[in-house]
């Protein structure tokens, strides 16, 4: 029998903005071509997380009254959700998502939304949302690769904890908050970010990174090398595009 | 009467002259240089309104419900201003009102139709001193380009806070149920009854879903169209509002025939959607008081235009090149492509310009799966444009093969390559900054392969309506 992973998409009714579940496809294609099976499991709100039979968490974006909703259903959910992290479990939050794991959401209005508060960072709205092609560079087992998104946000976020490690470095864009070039958040296997485009499809070593930290946590070996010739036109496409003069 | 103005008014109508001798469609440019001249030259132009302004705004429709709008003033003998589709920002309307004036600026017209984006609602009121403001839909689709759908909403509801204007407004729209309480505007409402199309369960957009009063989920005993249906919310007393223009009795052969209130009406177009565009039309034409013989005439006589789903024939092989412009339209689309039982070649250019929409992730959005269903029948894809890459990764991440797709970022040689293919039709989708550089490659191609300029152009299920 074929091995199964379980990724559960947290709120997909609530919290899909931007194409965001095409993370999703390209996780499921990607471990398929990998030789195992793979389940998305929709978990909406009041429903409970079954941590032991979950590989990875997946959540997106949602506009701020969304954002609400999820919040307190996430909130009774807090200690088990941390303490998985913490064990390794891989996590990729979005945009709304990723704010919620910070201490809290200050809107331009000055309406305070707190946080789930699992990280010392938190986001302050401004007006003028931060759009555009963005470019950073990250770094997975110790190599150095570029990874392309889209960003649209208002919030702008900040790593208070210096020990905080970003999800990389900005090349061209904008990232946390338009100011210290950081970009996201790095935690364990948990990646925390403010890429839509959606993230995964274009940056397949990303998509390989959550794939292979599941398979190592069930023991599972990843063997054969998929064909990405048409991810990596898609980058470098996208890459031509924010660098037009360096090749 | 300023000489300014008349400088203006001149320099903008060279500009045109010259942009179309340049070839160019010449819609934008000629506006924002007559505005430097004279900045308050759309103030100026519109004061020669004799009966109203109208602007017709939403995200899906506002062209195909604007051109009904004006067949109907052209059927009632009135005189109007109209701007063109995809010249909708202020210079785009600046120009279409100086191509309709006279040299001096003097000319007066019955009316002025003014389709425009959403988030330029609040901009046009402060130059024009509008009527009416029609409201087809909202839809996600210029997220990207102004922030999320709640906020452009917010916009428009306080920009005509305060105004004359009287709003028409679609009642099966949850995301548009709050504006006349918010506004205390007059507020007209069209929609539909119950029609054998309805769906009982589930929609695919998740737009509206939520009650604007309380954000609670919204109940719905019935779909129309996408998010458009019979609605209440459970938490609170909000509902469909009562209807003034009422559709009834549709039924689609595929033509659409219905009834508005007591008026009988049929049109070629097709799609649930058209029919809403027709809804709206003609709940304008009533509100300004137009004959219903006028009214019915003009919907009957309406034919579609070109360029939105035009008809080529090169070498033989019959090629249609269809507009897209988001996933409902993308959606639409595709589903079409599954009624045409023959084998078929299809290209996908994918841009990214301002017009287009800088965020290309919609496509994600889209049930681009249909293209791997084997009833779809497609030979092979070829991506082509900007973005190239990203839809050949959707199509790919879609479950199509991969053997079957071709990437060529240059659109003649995209072009050349679906119309290559063995089979029947040749389906050219494109993104609105490349369709009209794909309709001269093909005007070209057809021409040289000696074809009929066959251009018999057909809306019919167009995705969306722009
Ligand atoms: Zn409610």
């Amino acid at each position: 029998m074929t091995e199964k992973f379980v990724i559960a998409h947290m709120y997909p009714d609530l919290m899909n903005l931007y194409g965001d579940r095409g993370n999703l496809l390209c996780l499921q294609k990607r471990i398929r071509g990998y030789g195992y099976d793979c389940e998305i499991r929709q978990l909406s709100l009041n429903d409970l997380i079954d941590f032991p039979n979950i590989d990875m968490i997946f959540m997106g974006g949602g506009s701020d009254r969304e954002q609400g909703l999820v919040y307190n259903d996430l909130l009774t959910k807090v200690e088990n959700l941390l303490q998985e992290i913490e064990n390794g479990l891989p996590a990729l939050c979005i945009c709304g998502a990723y704010q919620l794991l910070g201490q809290y959401y200050k809107a331009v209005d000055g309406t305070m939304l707190k946080g789930l508060g699992f990280f010392d960072l938190y986001t302050e709205g401004r007006p003028g949302r931060l759009i555009g092609n963005i470019l950073i560079e990250s770094e997975i087992d110790g190599q150095k690769t570029s990874v392309v998104g889209f960003e649209n946000h208002g919030g702008r976020t900040y790593l208070c904890d210096k020990k905080l490690k970003p999800f990389g470095t900005v090349v061209r864009g904008h990232g946390n908050n338009g100011e210290d070039y950081s970009e996201g958040l790095w935690y364990k296997n948990l990646i925390g970010t403010y890429l839509h485009g959606p993230l995964l499809p274009k940056n397949p070593r990303i998509a390989d990174f959550f794939i292979k930290a599941m398979a190592a946590r069930r023991g599972l070996p990843i063997t054969n090398i998929l064909d990405d010739t048409i991810e990596n036109f898609a980058h470098q496409q996208v890459k031509n595009k924010i660098l037009p003069n360096i090749t | 009467m300023s000489l300014r103005l008349i400088i203006a008014v001149i320099v903008g109508k060279l500009a045109i002259y010259f942009s179309r001798i340049a070839g160019n469609q010449g819609t934008d440019f000629p506006g924002q240089l007559a505005r430097k001249i004279y900045p308050d030259i759309l103030t100026a132009l519109a004061g020669h309104i004799q009966n109203g302004i109208i602007i017709v705004t939403g995200t899906n429709g506002k062209t195909t419900t604007s051109n009904m709008i004006a067949e109907i003033f052209r059927e009632n003998a009135s005189t109007y201003v109209h701007n063109r589709a995809g010249a909708n920002m202020l210079t785009g309307i600046t120009t279409a009102f100086i191509k309709a004036t006279s040299l001096s600026g003097q000319r007066t017209f019955d009316y002025a139709l003014l389709e425009t984006d959403e988030a330029n609602v609040p901009l046009l009121l402060q130059e024009v001193e509008a009527t009416m403001l029609i409201i087809t839909n909202f839809f996600r689709d210029q997220l990207d380009r102004y922030g999320e759908l709640d906020h452009t909403i917010n916009l428009i509801k306080n920009a005509v806070q305060g105004s004359r204007l009287e709003l028409i407004l679609n009642a099966d729209d949850p995301l548009q149920s709050d504006f006349a309480s918010h506004t205390g505007l007059k507020c007209w409402f069209y929609g539909f009854g119950d029609t054998i199309y309805d769906e009982l369960t589930s929609a695919d957009s998740r737009e509206g879903r939520y009650c604007v009063f309380c954000g609670h989920v919204l109940s719905y005993e019935r779909y129309h169209y996408a998010q458009l249906g019979q609605y209440h919310c459970p938490n609170c007393a909000n509902h469909n509002a009562a209807l003034n223009f009422t559709g009834h009795s549709l039924k689609m052969d595929p033509g659409i025939h219905f009834t508005i209130n007591d008026l009988g009406l049929q049109s070629t177009y097709q799609g649930f959607y058209n029919a809403y565009n027709i809804l709206a039309a003609v709940s304008v034409g009533k509100r300004l008081g137009i004959n219903d013989d006028v009214i019915q005439r003009a919907i009957f006589n309406y034919q579609p235009r070109a360029g939105r789903m035009e008809k080529f024939m090169i070498a033989g092989k019959p090629c249609l090149l269809v507009l897209v412009k988001n996933p409902t339209g993308l959606n639409q689309s595709l589903s079409m492509l599954l009624l045409d039982p023959a084998e078929k070649s299809l290209f996908f250019a994918l841009n990214d310009n301002a017009a287009d929409g800088r965020d290309i992730s919609w496509i994600w959005d889209a049930d681009v799966e249909t293209v791997a269903r084997p009833e779809a029948r497609i030979s092979k894809i070829i991506c082509s444009g900007q973005r190239s890459g990203d839809i050949a990764l959707r199509i790919k991440y879609a479950g199509y093969s991969t053997d079957d797709i071709r990437i060529e970022s240059r659109l003649q040689e995209g072009i050349a390559l679906a119309i290559a293919e063995e089979g029947g039709t040749a389906f050219i989708l494109c993104t609105y900054t490349a369709l009209f550089s794909c309709r001269q490659i093909m005007l070209k191609m057809q021409k040289q392969s000696g074809g009929i300029a066959q251009t018999e152009s057909r809306q019919q299920q167009k995705g969306g309506g722009e």
